[in-house]
């Protein structure tokens, strides 16, 4: 299959699955390792790639956050990112997909623009945020915050959908192409 | 393109909260198992509670069916732009609603509260008159801002007013002086007094010629124009320079 569709397996229990998407194999492995030392209370488990589609022969469980990591320091992890976004299923995008620019803190470095990543989140209606993974502190940081929506998305916290959360996270997104 | 994209392995975290189904870690945490596995077990069931709900909405919405058509971009954001705003008006009218009935059960409460414990005595009756009086308070200090900031608004509008006109003023002036300006020029510039400009100067030339004349007959006479003292003066006057009148 091609195409990851977001409910087409059975859930597995207590089990949430987070996939990431990028070309810096690093920074993901840091990402993933301090993920899984965040508490906890279900079992994540942390899925890295470096583009999609994902070979088929690997038996996977149903994945329910994927995070397209974009470095703003090299175009081809962006366009990277653009060609694994059509092995995506539409429906992922009803919360459960989010992109992650990293590396904005040096602005000198940056040959991706700020304004790019913003129109490719929101053409996709995803979530945005930006993080420096090289940040010992920053990182820490983004993956509480990733582990947290993770929860979320997997269904894991009563009475919070994945497109509750992406409508309680746009007010705040929607006003800055706008002002561009 | 022999290789695919590969795959990393993935990892994982076992739960701190008692392992289902593994064997346990800690041999001598017993006692706090049982407690454990019911918490355990409820959390399960609120997240299988929650799964369900989402696979059934999802179901409830694949059954809608989509238009095939080809849209064109804009067509498809604007579309999309009104699914969002009727998510978050069904949302917001979902709180409100929630807001009211929590009110009403609310006031319910108090109600039967109130019946049964003597409301004369009550910190119940105490924080409400408190909260009254506030109320008032706050009431009057609204208003006391609102005649501030009219007064305020009023004095604003005389200012502006007052620069409207001193601004006009202004202009008036200026435009009489640049008036004046024009007058002045075009009267030195015009022909009239050209002429009449002339005519002096061919005037003073022709009194100083006469003059010259009278000034030369009196001293070719050779009379003595020192004695007499009328013939002094004009002796002398002829001696003015007429040039320098102007």
């Amino acid at each position: 299959m091609s195409v990851l569709r977001p409910l087409d397996k059975q859930p597995g229990l207590n089990t949430a699955t987070i996939l990431l998407v990028g070309t810096e194999d690093a920074l993901l492995q840091q990402l993933a390792d301090s993920m899984l030392k965040e508490d906890c209370a279900s079992e994540l488990r942390v899925h890295l790639a470096r583009s999609l589609p994902l070979p088929s022969s690997v038996d996977r469980p149903r994945i329910d956050l994927i995070v397209f990591v974009v470095n703003l320091h090299s175009k081809y992890s962006l366009r990277n990112v653009e060609e694994s976004l059509r092995h995506v299923d539409a429906t992922f995008f009803l919360g459960k997909a989010a992109f992650l620019a990293t590396g904005a803190g040096r602005e000198s470095h940056c040959s991706v623009h700020r304004n790019t990543v913003v129109k490719l989140a929101h053409t996709y209606r995803s979530p945005l945020f930006f993080c420096d993974l090289e940040m010992e502190g920053f990182q820490a940081t983004m993956a509480q915050r990733l582990v947290r929506m993770l929860q979320i998305c997997a269904g894991h916290v009563p009475g919070v959908s994945a497109l509750n959360l992406l409508s309680l996270l746009r007010s705040s997104e929607t006003l800055a192409p706008e002002d561009l | 393109m022999e290789m695919q994209p590969g795959e990393h392995a993935a990892t994982e975290s076992p739960d701190s909260g008692g392992g289902e189904g593994r064997p346990p870690q800690v041999a001598g945490a017993q006692e706090a198992r049982p407690e454990d596995r019911l918490t355990l077990l409820l959390r399960l069931r609120a997240q299988t509670k929650q799964q369900l709900l989402e696979y059934k909405s999802m179901l409830d919405a694949s059954e809608e069916k989509t238009p095939e058509q080809i849209m064109q971009d804009k067509q498809i954001e604007a579309k999309i732009e009104d699914l969002e705003n009727e998510i978050e008006e069904v949302k917001t009218a979902f709180e409100i609603k929630r807001l009211a009935l929590h009110r009403m059960q609310l006031s319910a409460a108090l109600k039967k509260n109130l019946e049964k414990i003597n409301p004369q005595t009550s910190v119940l009756m105490d924080n409400m008159k408190h909260i009254l009086k506030l109320n008032k308070l706050i009431m009057k200090s609204q208003q006391e801002s609102w005649d501030l900031e009219e007064k305020l608004l009023d004095v604003r509008k005389k200012r502006l007013q007052l620069k409207q006109a001193s601004e006009s003023k202004l202009l008036e002036i200026q435009t009489e002086k640049n008036k004046q300006k024009d007058d002045l020029a075009i009267m030195e510039n015009s022909d009239k007094i050209k002429t009449v400009q002339q005519n002096l100067q061919t005037e003073i030339q022709v009194t100083t010629v006469i003059q010259h004349v009278f000034q030369n007959l009196i001293l070719g006479s050779k009379a003595n124009w020192a004695e007499d003292s009328a013939f002094k003066e004009i002796v002398l006057q002829l001696e003015k320079n007429l040039t320098m009148i102007k």
